[in-house]
């Protein structure tokens, strides 16, 4: 069993102290994008899996790398195999807080997430602003932010260098439900 | 080097360019794989694809992984999130199932599909999360 496994399993099972606290999704969104001279990339993700404790803020994100569908099937063959390693590495995750989420009040607002963000194997530390609209039966959490490619050790061959950007920006879209058991 | 050599080089250096381009063109544009005309390279209960990555998530990856297989086994809940049509396939005394993301033609059927029934579909295999999930699903039967 992985960490996050264990984490998530920890999630899921710890009791309810004050009603329902825990808010999840298995078909979050989440694309990244690439634009450089030569070509603009897209791919996209509609199966992340996220959890927030909304007593105290805390989120789990899980996502397969290779849910992420391209437009063209070779560039998702690069992609897999050559530079994000998606046999050794298959997935990404992310553990963090969204800070004071516990004191919002229903409606749109903005927010700080900040936690650790793992891809390709290397964890880094993130911090981003994301809108979070909040109602009874739902929390989402919206945003976007930039990721540098070599800051994760991901390699681009320099035959490639000008069709994919250094830095790419990554959009996600979670619409937690609350979770029932 | 008379003037008929010369042109004949011109030539096949030519042809030689314009097969490397129309090579490089249908490389670069290669089709993503058509689930619903091939056929599974694995067929499988849904039961069993899901012990095996209770058991042991690195040897599933290894097995089932961008794999096209075809599950058998009994709906759980359908679902429509944004346009998109989920099938949640397994038996309801187990915890772990099958998320099966439709595809884009396929996405009508979901209103045709009942909880309880029984079906096989055919889909691309992503990872396993809290549910295996496949992905570019087809319905089968």
């Amino acid at each position: 069993m992985k960490p996050i496994h264990i984490l998530l399993y920890f999630f899921l099972s710890t009791t309810f102290t004050f009603g329902q606290s825990k808010y999840l999704t298995k078909q979050g969104y989440t694309s990244f994008f690439s634009s450089s001279p030569v070509e603009d990339i897209k791919a996209d993700n509609h199966q992340v899996l996220s959890i927030i404790d909304s007593s105290t803020g805390a989120i789990a994100i899980s996502i397969l790398m290779k849910s992420f569908m391209f437009e063209k099937s070779l560039m998702q063959e690069h992609f897999n195999e050559n530079y994000v390693e998606s046999d050794k590495f298959p997935k990404a995750t992310f553990k963090g807080e969204i800070q004071g989420l516990q004191d919002l009040n229903t409606g749109q607002q903005e927010v700080t997430i900040k936690g650790n963000i793992t891809i390709h194997g290397v964890t880094q530390t993130i911090e981003t602003k994301a809108t979070v609209n909040k109602t009874d039966e739902a929390i989402s959490v919206n945003g976007s932010f930039p990721v540098k490619v070599a800051d994760f050790g991901i390699k681009i061959p320099a035959v490639v260098v000008n069709n994919i950007a250094e830095v790419v920006e990554v959009t996600f879209e979670l619409d937690h439900k609350p979770y029932i058991k | 080097m008379t003037r008929r050599t010369r042109i004949v080089m011109i030539i096949s250096i030519l042809i030689v360019m314009l097969v490397g381009a129309f090579v490089y063109y249908t490389l670069y544009n290669k089709p993503h794989i058509d689930v619903a005309k091939s056929s599974p390279n694995i067929s499988i209960a849904s039961n069993t694809i899901v012990n095996d990555f209770e058991e042991d998530e690195n040897r599933a990856n290894v097995k089932y992984l961008e794999q096209i297989i075809e599950v058998t086994g009994t709906i759980i809940e359908t679902s429509i999130t944004n346009g998109k049509g989920v099938v949640v396939i397994g038996a309801a005394d187990t915890f772990g199932s099958i998320m099966c993301h439709l595809s884009h033609e396929e996405n009508e059927k979901i209103w045709t599909l009942n909880k309880g029934q029984q079906i096989t579909i055919k889909g691309i295999c992503t990872g396993y999360l809290m549910d295996v999930i496949l992905v570019k699903c087809v319905i089968v039967d």
